[in-house]
């Protein structure tokens, strides 16, 4: 029984991974127009909170829930998008009929975007910090292996999500789904708690809800990441049951 | 590589009823039909993307797996390719998941099979501005790239023009010779003439199959084409059924 598990696990170490995450990261730099976007949208965001709100600390409030949110968007979309692709252009047969697993193509996604979403924090937070004149304390590390996280779940749903779409405009649609009613329920703009009861309790499955939480509590009140564990574990949880919807709809549209 | 009364249904639509054929190594294998016979079918459960709902599949004495995937080499109908990404980029990137790790040998090899497809001045060019017929020239070298015993291509002489189709054949009878074998789905006769073997397909199943001469015999007449043949089997197969 073990023996035959550790067999299984061994066949399916993700050995392509890298190849495939070498392969995403070419075709986005190649794309110059999408890497500027990636690099300039999130300042101009920010910039845009930064000088609207008279008072000041509202932007120490609100980066850290961009961070997460930015990362989640990005990620989720672009994910969608290529796989959309993969899909459409006829690559994922060839993904299917070659040695690669589900998990070779799974993980090279992951590393891909792991790149091009912890180059965008780490635009973020120094833009924040030298530019806009926001304090934080917590560790960048620490802020990176959270991020890491939420990732993990926003490439696994763009996986999951795509099997949706027939092409790149319905990809777009499940923004207004997906994306936007988090951004208000999840406490990134204004805080939770003053939200109806109702509304509360429906952020709470929301998984936005726990990483902008324990960003916030990271990168404002210096909070390592044992202090925000639970929140992790439920992002964690999020991811675990994200790459299984990813891992069992990956097939599709190579076998249709 | 066998298959043994193998059927898949679509939504219920029998894309491939009850099929048996042997294919035997180092030729090319011609897969001829209308569109909807079934040839795309067939060669997807052959190349292991579906698998059969009944009946057996053997490629070179295995079932098709991912253990057997790096045997095959497979030309989907569309051009299947990353379209941001230069030529080599491209077979670069098939010649790694199929798993050649040493630099060297792999470097070797892709500019071997650019240089043999004709793209070698357009090799840092992105796929995207290249012409339909270059396009399916790089789908062919990322095919191939990884040097399988057996490939497997589905329509590859589709939108060529006629010089373009000659070249392509010249590619596939050095790969014979090279010791592959080919099985090439077509809906062209031109094609099939070049073939050493020949399957007639038809509503998902075969209604005849030998070497063109041998299936232009049998239709009794000497002057017979390979149309003719195609015509004198359906007749034959519509008066059985």
């Amino acid at each position: 029984m073990l023996s035959s598990t550790l067999s299984i696990a061994m066949r399916e170490m993700p050995s392509h991974a890298f190849t495939i995450a070498g392969r995403i990261v070419r075709q986005l730099i190649r794309d110059r127009r999408t890497v500027a976007m990636i690099v300039v949208v999130p300042l101009v965001v920010m910039s845009l909170i930064g000088l609207s709100f008279p008072e000041e600390g509202v932007l120490d409030f609100i980066a850290p829930a961009l961070l997460a949110t930015l990362a989640l968007f990005f990620s989720f979309l672009l994910t969608g998008i290529s796989f959309l692709r993969e899909r459409s252009q006829g690559t994922m047969e060839r993904l299917m009929a070659s040695p690669l697993s589900r998990l070779d193509i799974v993980v090279g996604y992951l590393f891909g975007f792991f790149i091009f979403a912890l180059t965008q924090t780490l635009i973020i937070v120094l833009f924040t910090i030298y530019v806009l004149g926001v304090n934080y304390y917590g560790d960048l590390w620490q802020i990176f292996i959270f991020q890491i996280v939420v990732i993990t779940g926003a490439v696994n749903l763009g996986i999951f999500i795509s099997t949706f779409a027939r092409n790149e405009f319905q990809m777009v649609q499940f923004i207004p789904l997906i994306i936007i009613p988090q951004v208000f329920l999840c406490g990134v703009i204004w805080p939770v708690e003053q939200m109806p009861d109702y509304l509360q309790w429906l952020s709470a499955v929301l998984p936005l809800t726990y990483a902008v939480d324990g960003l916030r509590d990271i990168m404002l009140l210096g909070r390592n990441l044992i202090d925000v564990g639970s929140e992790l574990v439920v992002l964690i949880g999020f991811a675990a049951v994200t790459s299984i919807l990813a891992a069992i709809t990956l097939r599709r549209g190579a076998a249709s | 590589m066998a298959l043994d009364r193998v059927s898949f249904n679509y939504n219920g639509i029998k894309a491939v009823d009850e099929l048996s054929l042997e294919v035997p190594g180092g030729i090319s294998f011609g897969l001829l039909g209308p569109n909807g016979a079934g040839k795309t079918t067939l060669i997807r459960l052959m190349v292991g993307l579906l698998r059969p709902r009944t009946g057996s599949i053997q490629i070179l004495g295995k079932a098709p797996s991912r253990k057997t995937a790096h045997l095959i080499g497979y030309m989907p109908q569309l051009h299947s390719l990353y379209s941001e990404l230069s030529v080599w980029h491209n077979v670069d990137f098939f010649a790694r998941i199929y798993g050649m790790r040493d630099k060297h040998r792999r470097e070797q090899q892709i500019e071997e099979v650019i240089r043999l497809v004709d793209l070698w001045p357009r090799r840092k060019d992105p796929v995207l501005n290249l012409s339909g017929g270059m396009k399916q020239r790089v789908s062919l070298a990322c095919a191939i790239v990884h040097k399988p015993p057996l490939l497997f291509l589905d329509e590859p002489t589709v939108g060529l023009d006629p010089e373009l189709r000659v070249i392509f054949w010249d590619y596939f009878t050095a790969l014979t010779q090279q010791g592959a074998t080919l099985i090439i789905s077509s809906h062209t006769m031109d094609d099939a003439a070049h073939c050493h073997r020949l399957a007639f397909m038809r509503q998902g199943k075969v209604i005849a199959q030998g070497s063109p001469d041998e299936l232009r015999q049998a239709t009794g007449r000497p002057e017979a084409t390979l149309e003719d043949a195609f015509l004198y089997f359906i007749h034959r197969d519509e008066g059985n059924a």
